[in-house]
């Protein structure tokens, strides 16, 4: 059995696990840290703290981890647990582990030309991953971010969003948005999305789960 | 694929815990899926218990893949030793992580005696 959200009618909470997935250095980490700074901000939000497993430079290790409290739905408290995965290849390992129990997926694509084939593999990697766990990705809700488009403005080669769409989002027609996790521009958009698109599934499915029960 | 924990269900798992950190001594215990969702906690700290159920899951599977790569089928002691607070992972069932925080003056011995006992009682409540 895996287990994926988590409904607990005592406490009335549903948790949901959003995973950030894509290749290394496409800005999985920044859209996090964006959210978290963003959301320290507003006082009334209260976080727990970003938590980090990186190497000494920047490059994420493990993951990166923060719970976001979404406020109440039917009653419920909505509790978002946001991770990022490492994107280098040689940590294959660590990232086939945060992807267990994961609900929704959040694709962050370089839109760097020469990107393109990591975005590819990296593709590759998350369905072999979840495989691994016995899923595909028509059990998760996935969404696509096409990071970096602020690069545009300053002639940097990137690669259109319709060639992008073509290379990666052709088999799953899922949503998807253009952004910069550094300036900020849809990382809430993208955050929102994966967020409302999860929650609506597992209702869904805790309906149909406490139908099916016995008594 | 979701998963629901009744009240009832609930009411029952945490009557354990209360009596495991009643009897151990405990400062702190909780509960986590290995995905690193929390699923109970109980005790008078006052941690950040989310975050402690993540660290603890990916600790725990970080472990065992270690354990894979040595041609280990697990390590059957997780266990780290602090100033003023031990931390102990146990697994309860393929799905179960159990964190027990501890003082250093308990017996490790005799603490892992009685998560063998919460191991029991919370296998056979699945079961039901």
């Amino acid at each position: 059995m895996i287990l994926m959200a988590i409904v607990n009618l005592k406490e009335k909470v549903i948790q949901i696990k959003i995973v950030y997935y894509g290749p290394g250095r496409s800005g999985k980490t920044t859209n996090l840290e964006y959210i978290f700074n963003r959301l320290q901000s507003q006082k009334e939000q209260n976080t727990s703290k970003l938590v980090s497993i990186d190497t000494k430079g920047d490059r994420t290790l493990f993951f990166d981890f923060f719970p976001v409290n979404l406020g109440k739905i039917n009653g419920f408290d909505l509790k978002l647990q946001l991770y990022t995965t490492p994107g280098q290849v040689k940590y294959e390992s660590t990232r086939r582990l945060v992807l267990k129990g994961v609900d929704g997926i959040v694709f962050v694509a370089d839109s760097l030309s020469s990107r393109q084939d990591a975005n590819i593999d990296s593709f590759e990697n998350l369905k072999n991953n979840l495989s691994y766990h016995n899923i595909s990705l028509s059990d998760v809700k996935m969404i696509f971010q096409w990071n970096k488009r602020d690069l545009q403005e300053q002639n940097i080669p990137l690669t259109d969003i319709e060639q992008m769409e073509t290379s990666l989002n052709s088999e799953l027609q899922t949503q998807s948005f253009p952004a910069s996790a550094v300036s900020g521009t849809n990382v809430f958009k993208t955050v929102n999305y994966i967020a409302k698109q999860t929650v609506e599934k597992v209702i869904d499915m805790s309906v149909v789960n406490q139908k099916q029960r016995p008594n | 694929m979701t998963s629901i924990i009744d009240e009832e269900y609930a009411e029952r798992i945490e009557e354990v815990l209360r009596e495991f950190l009643a009897e151990s001594g405990a400062t702190y215990v909780l509960l986590t899926d290995m995905g690193g969702n929390l699923l109970f906690k109980m005790g008078e700290e006052n941690f950040d218990s989310d975050t402690l159920a993540v660290l603890s899951a990916a600790n725990y599977a970080a472990t065992n893949e270690i354990a894979n790569l040595i041609n280990e089928d697990a390590f059957s002691l997780l266990f780290h030793r602090g100033n003023n607070e031990n931390i102990h992972f146990a697994k309860l069932t393929s799905d179960i992580l159990m964190i027990v925080l501890f003082k250093p003056y308990l017996s490790l011995g005799l603490l892992r005696l009685k998560i063998e006992n919460v191991q029991n009682e919370i296998t056979s409540l699945i079961r039901e």
